[in-house]
């Protein structure tokens, strides 16, 4: 499966190199590393790799794939990666009091009229009669850790509903989903396409939406070294360019369905290149249509919501007092919307 | 061949006096115990020097004034206990099970074919897995409280004291077991009086692997749904790469480290004194 | 109490062990047996004591043991076994525990059988602080508490130096003299063997026969370390043994 998998990349790597010789460069083909992780919401990076608008913006990028956020973190600290799309958490704030690594832009967030992240209950809690966000008072939250995406949405929730929840820290997905059947915790919360096929087993439930409590919640960000911030503008803004197209051509095709079914299925193949690998492409392509989410126009940063964010991690204790959005954020390169 | 005639003419030289030369010089190991402080010392000082002189980045090793200061903090504030006792429960109640089960099972596999060769191909199963792959299943099984945590520092004492407290049980004396027998000593008598006490330092050295292995399973075992404890602690440190906190939280499981070590030092004496 | 031992044989796997062994161990007497190493005399002493089980023969208790007696067969092994998380006094008190004894009895008995090896004022030693003699001594204590019928002993003194065994040997022939007890007394040291025995038997080399056996009139207790009498037997013994000792000594072992 790996074997098959790499070749899909070598052939689709091909491509790029034919179609670029007839392309004016920018620059000489910078080769760069992008972290991110299978996931639908990275289609952006995997599109502009695809279809060479990396290349357009001379450079040549090479994915490495992490099973979580928190370690790309750390790889983007270490230098091991360049950039990587993730979510706002603990450790990444860290990194960046540490002068480690820096928020240069926005990726998926939440959106009016787009299915976003849901609320899940067990099915042991939804036949104890909770129904909506406000009955989980007292019961049991799953998150990966302290200081995730997860323990933020939920306790942006409790917070809004008044009522109490108490974290278990699961360290995995695929953890906190079993223990969410087995009735071993009683909520959760997750990207849609995740989400909705778990809810048609009818071992768990949808209940609520995360934007009803977090609206235009910037789930995901763009981030850097804080040395490629600071001293490696030009190639800053050339990922970011590239980057943008890619989320430019998933709006319009997926969201906006501006090519109709056929740009979607187009899309669909392009995209299982990399996510839903060891499915076959006719049980992927639900997941990932399911899956589709709003990835900020231009990489354009939700600033609001990511002080939002900063205040709670600041007042649950989790970072240093200290840190200002600035520390966090090199606001030069994105539009900033607030 | 000549000088060596020689040489022995010299040496049959009466007149030369001298003293004989001692060459039994080194490799005679003492304790010495100020060194082990020393090096600790001079490793914090350097590593005291080189964070606050920015030589060593923020990102790369925390200011162990600033460990100390966490550690202090967690102690003013209370949470040091509501992080530690949890931990400490898990460890003595997993522990004991596991222990204590791994006595039982170890002894009879020492003494009884049947056992030896049904449980001992079952038992070098075991031993190798990674008890912390087994954890998802514990949660199953158990529950995703307190239950599958036991469940984990138990299996994972379990297996090294089986095997411990079998060979231990094989090393006992033979004639030792005689003697019982021809004293017309009771089954039981022999098991109690003969068997385990001379199998006693055998497992007692066994209880140190694995009451160790039990505080590497403690932090594994607080990976999955702890709220407290000190492995809790450090794996939420980790994963917000707050060094300050990791290594407080590291300095503080090697110290229940030292502690545990220490008192199978005194359970020793108390026990073998005999030796 | 008499032990009757008819048309012994023994062997191990297929290595013949002890061959067409009678003898008779009178109550009250003390049995040597002598042989070269490998003989069989070890083995010998499992047998009678009913650690081991013969391929073929009789071997017979006649008559009761004396009134008291908690372990017909007793031991007194080559290497002491004692049990080194045991004091002196419990070491004793280990044969004495399986039996329903009042605490008021246990005491005594201890208390004399240590008395007996003067042992007193080691009571709460450890083995580990003792001599090899008084280790020996002790085992010699454990095996009095039962009061056996039969003394069973494995080479007793050939772990100690020749002085301890010299003293050792006084020691026995004491605890004889004051309360004569049934022994038998297997050894390789031939002078230990006359000193000590009413009877000496001697076995051949692999697979032990008796070659020859003899008495000793002379009463025991006035048997010396520098003996003319004993020194008669001694060498006719060594004669008896000198080429069984050389060929044992030249085999190939394959035990």
């Amino acid at each position: 499966m790996k074997i098959s998998r790499r070749k899909l990349i070598v052939l689709g790597g091909g491509a790029i190199a034919s179609s670029a010789l007839s392309m004016p460069a920018i620059a000489s083909n910078k080769k760069i590393k992008v972290g991110a992780l299978r996931f639908t919401s990275h289609s952006a990076s995997f599109i502009a790799k695809e279809r060479g608008y990396f290349k357009q913006a001379g450079l040549d990028v090479e994915f490495e794939f992490f099973q979580a956020a928190q370690p790309m973190a750390i790889a983007i600290a270490s230098g091991d990666i360049d950039y990587a799309v993730t979510a706002i958490s603990g450790g990444l704030i860290s990194l960046a009091e540490k002068g480690a690594v820096k928020v240069i832009g926005g990726a998926l967030s939440e959106e009016e009229g787009i299915d976003g992240q849901k609320f899940l209950v067990s099915d042991k809690a939804y036949k104890a009669g909770v129904r909506s966000p406000k009955d989980l008072n007292g019961k049991r939250y799953a998150v990966t850790q302290s200081g995730s995406s997860f323990h933020y949405m939920g306790s942006k929730m409790a917070a809004a509903e008044n009522i109490n929840l108490s974290f278990v820290p699961l360290q995995k997905v695929g953890a906190i989903i079993g223990a969410l059947k087995s009735g071993q915790v009683d909520a959760w919360s997750i990207v849609p396409h995740i989400a909705k096929p778990l809810s048609r087993g009818g071992s768990i439930h949808i209940i609520g939406n995360v934007a009803d409590y977090l609206p235009n919640y910037q789930i995901t960000t763009v981030f850097t070294s804080s040395n490629n911030a600071k001293n490696e503008r030009a190639l800053t803004k050339n990922f970011l360019t590239g980057f943008s197209k890619g989320v430019d051509d998933y709006a319009s095709t997926m969201i906006d369905k501006n090519k109709g079914d056929a740009g979607v299925n187009e899309m669909v193949d392009l995209i299982h290149k990399y996510v839903y690998t060891s499915r076959p492409r006719e049980k992927a392509a639900p997941s990932i249509i399911n899956g589709t989410m709003r990835l900020s126009d231009g990489a354009s940063l939700n600033l609001a919501s990511i002080k939002n964010q900063l205040e709670w991690f600041k007042s649950e204790g989790l970072v240093k007092k200290s840190i200002t959005i600035d520390t966090l954020v090199d606001q030069s390169y994105v539009k900033i919307i607030s | 061949m000549y000088d060596i005639k020689n040489k022995s003419n010299n040496s049959n030289n009466l007149n030369v006096n001298k003293p004989v030369p001692f060459i039994g010089k080194g490799f005679q190991p003492k304790t010495r115990s100020w060194m082990g402080y020393f090096v600790f010392f001079i490793i914090i000082f350097v590593l005291e020097l080189g964070t606050s002189t920015g030589v060593i980045s923020s990102l790369t090793l925390p200011k162990p004034s600033d460990v100390l200061e966490t550690i202090i903090q967690l102690f003013q504030s209370g949470l040091l206990f509501k992080h530690l006792v949890p931990s400490i429960l898990r460890l003595v109640i997993g522990a004991l099970i596991g222990i204590s089960l791994g006595i039982s099972i170890g002894t009879l596999i020492g003494l009884f074919s049947y056992f030896r060769s049904g449980l001992v191909p079952v038992i070098a199963a075991i031993f190798p897995i990674p008890k912390i792959a087994l954890l998802p299943l514990f949660v199953i099984w158990f529950g995703i409280g307190e239950g599958s945590k036991y469940a984990l520092i138990a299996l994972g004492s379990f297996t090294p004291t089986v095997v411990a407290t079998y060979g231990a049980v094989d090393n006992v004396d033979r004639t030792l077991i005689r003697m019982g027998q021809s004293f017309g000593l009771s089954w039981i008598s022999i098991v109690y009086k003969i068997v385990l006490p001379g199998a006693m330092p055998g497992i007692l050295s066994g209880l140190r692997i694995s009451l160790a292995i039990s505080i590497i399973l403690l932090v594994a075992a607080e990976m999955l749904g702890a709220e407290y404890g000190i492995g809790a602690y450090i794996l939420e440190a980790g994963s917000l790469y707050d060094l300050e906190r990791l290594f407080a939280g590291v300095t503080i499981l090697s110290l229940l480290g030292i502690t545990v070590s220490v008192f199978v030092t005194k359970l020793e004496q108390k026990i073998l004194k005999w030796r | 109490m008499n032990i009757k031992i008819k048309n012994l044989n023994h062997s191990y796997d297929k290595s013949k062990v002890l061959s067409d062994i009678n003898l008779e161990i009178m109550d009250g007497q003390i049995l040597s047996i002598i042989g070269p190493s490998g003989c069989g005399k070890s083995t010998l002493l499992r047998l009678i004591g009913g650690l081991e089980k013969p391929c073929s023969g009789e071997i017979t208790q006649i008559g009761s043991p004396p009134a008291g007696c908690l372990n017909a067969m007793t031991y007194i092994f080559q290497d002491f076994a004692l049990l080194p998380w045991r004091t002196v006094e419990e070491n004793v008190s280990l044969v004495l525990e399986d039996h329903s004894l009042s605490n008021e009895i246990k005491r005594s008995v201890i208390d004399d059988v240590l008395d007996r090896t003067k042992l007193k004022d080691f009571s709460y030693a450890f083995p580990k602080q003792l001599s090899g003699g008084m280790k020996q001594r002790v085992a010699i204590a454990r095996a009095l508490a039962v009061n056996p019928a039969v003394l069973l002993m494995d080479e007793p003194l050939s772990a100690l130096d020749s002085q301890t065994r010299e003293l050792l040997l006084e020691d026995f022939i004491n605890l004889w003299h004051r309360k004569p007890f049934t022994a038998v007394y297997i050894t390789h040291n031939l002078s230990e063997a006359v000193r000590l025995g009413h009877k000496i038997l001697v076995l051949s080399r692999r697979p032990g026969k008796i070659i020859e056996t003899i008495s000793i009139e002379k009463p025991i207790a006035d048997r010396k370390l520098i003996d003319k009498d004993l020194d008669q037997y001694q060498k006719h013994l060594w004669n008896i043994m000198h080429d069984e000792a050389r060929a044992a000594d030249a085999e190939l072992l394959n035990v």
